[in-house]
């Protein structure tokens, strides 16, 4: 029987080695990602290091001079980096709230028809190209923001302040008013409501007349760049924490809901921090994401090579990694080896440096999860 | 805490969860709808008689006849303002240097400005660029012109502890008691028939050359350069990415060696676009000499490398959601593993790799960071194919940079720059709706 179907040896032999050359083949194609990876670090450091080696390290991380075409030329890029560090520190801002918060409606909160139209907005905000967001920061927002900026500062307080105000408020009353006895219970409630109700309202009213006097003295700066940045960041936030929320079991769940919690009880206080290592590496992919971004800034970010002061005015134009690369390689393209080209290639390798390490803590962050849940 | 405060806290977080769900919705309506109302002006818009001269001896299109007997009633509707300036040069000849010194530079200003509106009159050398051998060719243009002939922006600095405040002055006050004086009133009455604006609609816009420097006509190289480069880049990227796939999915086990592939494959992932293009030139030109300089070649791998990690997990994902009785059904025939993978696997995953191809082509399309150094130039005509070997190419996320900030005169061309926003983001878009159309439908299929 097992004669009629092998032919002859070597045609098993012939077929062996076959398969042999096709798995090793297969490894060989399999592992052009990794080729690749490889290949861009030894490229970028290949010329990166003369760079370090020509201008050395210090002046390049404590300086703030950052004067390349000058003769003797300077390469301080303190500066630039804390352009880098100030715009993902604002895109930040944005969107991990926003984003969390997104997920959390998403997994918990919408209903199933719902979500299924809310996704695709989503998938479309990530699908939108960087130029285009770019494009959108120049050309519609800066003007906007110069004109307008402080009205539009002042409305996005209110917009944040005025909800979350009220929230800890009634929070806040209540709180105070149960450790009164009961007949008195109602009065002080009024009573912190109306001081703590009082003193919010007069806070909002201070900050309102103080934005609405700031005067923008241009509309591409760091505030206009943070703001796009994190609304590209937040598809990634989104559907990243999203799954991580959604992995998260419904006996978790249940369990609160049987103990008597709220909806916001239980997502607040069971399913968050049992989602809070995926929630983590959402966050990093999203500033990620921030920080590699190229268009968005160049285009809209001014590109001056300083620090705000006080470092946190985001409406002082600023200058990031990425975007001088992007400017002055045109510039620095024809003198191929000078300090001027390989400086770029050392920002390029601090980027590279960065977003490897943290995707490798944001892949351990998720791994050591997924060990603990068994 | 007591109940009613509890249930509040819930109603509110609740709402300010959906607020910011509403809100990521809110944003993406104000980013896309300035695109797609302003991009709308480059394909719909109300076209001068400029513009039909222009269609007529740029393109070829149009009836010769009639438009150039619109040309000519336009001419002769703006007769009257060209035979006033004639006018007063003869005056400023004649009334001396007093005279002439009073008016002369207002009056080269004026002159400038009316010409910029109408082009050169017939009879006038023509000028060198083209962008100066017509007049104004969108209706929107001309009254902008319009205004700055009627006007004179002026700054007002009386207020010293303010900023200066724009003024609109009458030109007409420069020429009190000249003869040009009924000039204006003649231009504002009769500008209608001196321009014979007309609602077009060029649907041609992406498809056609472009002249001098996206002054006139369409963004085709643009289009073309865009198309070669996303296609290119699947070209290297799909049979690697399936490849991977493949091994991932069905060879691999869990060993070492798979681990670090996957680490590689997040962490190349993650790589800011901007280091593939310093890689790109670093590797792909400077060392392996794919191109004498940038060049589509070199662009498209660049962004095959770039693309590499999202073809390889969604492939992954598509071959994986193929049932295992597929598989089993086809080993349990006889067929090897090769085979099965060939023949049953491949086909049965085909839609799902389908769709992360798709997705991946979409953001090959908008990827412009990797193809500043690698591919991309800001000038160019429409490439032969095989020219995309060695020469550079425009690109449409390229060139919205470059217009939106480079360009000479940036205003100008603002529907030029939303028109090619517009195109780029319909086409990125359209190739995902086609991938989410396609993942639903195999969604409905498992289902059944």
């Amino acid at each position: 029987m097992q004669d009629q179907l092998v032919i002859s040896k070597g045609a098993r032999r012939f077929k062996r080695l076959g398969a042999l050359f096709g798995s090793t083949l297969l490894v060989a194609l399999a592992s052009s990602s990794v080729i690749a990876l490889l290949f861009i670090f030894y490229f970028i450091m290949r010329d990166a290091l003369p760079f370090f080696r020509l201008e050395g390290v210090r002046e390049f991380l404590t300086s703030t001079h950052w004067y390349p075409s000058r003769d003797p030329a300077e390469f301080g890029a303190l500066s630039i980096f804390v352009g880098s560090a100030l715009v993902t520190l604002g895109a930040s801002i944005v969107a991990v709230p926003l984003g969390i918060l997104a997920a959390l409606c998403l997994s918990d909160i919408l209903p199933f028809a719902v979500r299924q139209v809310a996704k695709p907005i989503i998938e479309m905000l990530a699908a939108i190209p960087s130029v285009v967001y770019g494009f959108f920061a120049l050309v519609v927002l800066a003007p906007l923001i110069q004109a307008r900026g402080g009205t539009l500062l002042a409305a996005g307080a209110w917009m944040v302040l005025a909800p979350l105000f009220l929230v800890s408020t009634t929070v806040a009353s209540d709180i105070v008013s149960s450790r009164f006895p009961q007949r008195l219970r109602t009065p002080v409630r009024i009573a912190t409501l109306a001081v703590l109700g009082g003193l919010g309202i007069g806070a909002l009213l201070a900050l309102t007349g103080v934005l609405n006097r700031l005067v923008v003295s241009s509309g591409t700066n760091a505030l206009n760049v943070s703001v796009v940045l994190g609304i590209m960041a937040l598809p990634t936030i989104v559907s990243v924490s999203e799954d991580a929320l959604n992995s998260v079991g419904r006996e978790l769940r249940e369990g609160s809901y049987a103990l008597g919690a709220t909806r916001a009880e239980t997502l607040l206080k069971v399913v968050v921090p049992a989602a809070r290592s995926g929630i983590l590496a959402a966050v990093i992919l999203g500033v990620m994401r921030a920080i590699g971004e190229t268009m968005v800034v160049w285009m809209a970010s001014g590109n001056a090579a300083r620090i705000p002061s006080p470092w946190f005015n985001l409406l002082q134009p600023v200058r990031t990694l990425t975007a001088t690369i992007a400017g002055d390689m045109g510039e620095a393209d024809q003198v191929t080896g000078s300090a001027r080209y390989h400086v770029l290639f050392a920002m390029a390798l601090c980027l590279l440096a960065f977003a490897f390490i943290m995707n490798l803590v944001s892949e351990y962050v998720v791994r050591r999860s997924r060990k603990m849940r068994g | 805490m007591e109940l009613g405060t509890r249930k509040l806290f819930n109603r509110s977080f609740s709402l300010v969860s959906i607020a910011a769900i509403v809100l990521m919705a809110l944003s993406l309506v104000v980013l896309l709808g300035p695109i797609f109302v302003k991009g709308s002006s480059a394909f719909v818009f109300r076209g001068t008689v400029e513009y039909r001269m222009l269609m007529l001896n740029r393109f070829g299109r149009g009836n010769q006849a009639v438009v150039e007997a619109e040309k000519a009633s336009a001419e002769a509707a703006r007769k009257p303002v060209l035979d006033l300036i004639r006018g007063f040069e003869g005056e400023m000849e004649q009334r001396g240097p007093e005279f002439r010194a009073k008016y002369e530079s207002d009056f080269r200003e004026l002159k400038g400005l009316v010409l910029e509106l109408f082009g050169p009159s017939p009879g006038e050398p023509t000028p060198v660029l083209l962008r100066q051998q017509y007049g104004q060719t969108r209706w929107d243009r001309s009254k902008l012109k319009l205004e700055g002939i009627l006007f004179v922006e002026e700054y007002d600095y009386s207020d010293p502890t303010r900023m200066g405040v724009k003024v609109l002055k009458p030109r007409v006050e420069r020429f009190r008691g000249t003869s040009m004086e009924p000039l204006f009133g003649d231009l504002e009455r009769g500008i209608e028939e001196m321009m014979r604006p007309r609602l077009t609609w060029y649907w041609r816009f992406p498809f056609d050359d472009s002249y001098d420097s996206h002054f006139f006509g369409g963004i085709w190289p643009e289009m073309l350069g865009t198309i070669y480069l996303a296609i290119g880049s699947m070209l290297f990227a799909v049979p690697l990415g399936i490849v991977t796939a493949i091994y991932l999915a069905e060879y691999s086990g869990e060993g070492h060696f798979v681990s670090l592939l996957r680490t590689c494959i997040s962490a190349l992932a993650g790589v800011p676009s901007i280091v593939f293009g310093l890689f790109g030139l670093a590797f792909f030109i400077n060392t392996m000499k794919v191109s004498q300089s940038k060049s589509v070649l070199a662009g498209a791998l660049t962004l095959a490398i770039l693309v590499l990690p999202t073809v390889i997990r969604a492939s992954e994902e598509a071959i994986k959601a193929v049932p295992l009785t597929y598989k089993e059904a086809s080993m349990s025939l006889g067929a090897s593993k090769w085979r099965t993978i060939l023949t049953v696997i491949l086909p049965a995953a085909l839609p799902g790799v389908l769709t992360s191809i798709i997705i991946s082509m979409g953001r090959a399309a908008g990827e412009t960071a990797p193809i500043i150094f690698t591919a991309a130039v800001s000038v160019g005509k429409p490439l032969a194919i095989w020219q995309t070997l060695t020469q550079p190419t425009p690109a449409l996320p390229w060139n919205i940079y470059n217009l939106a900030t480079e360009h000479q005169a940036v205003d100008e061309i603002r529907h030029v720059q939303y028109g090619m926003v517009l195109t780029l983001v319909v086409l990125v878009l359209l190739l995902n709706l086609t991938a989410i159309i396609i993942r639903a439908r195999i969604s409905k299929k498992l289902r059944a």
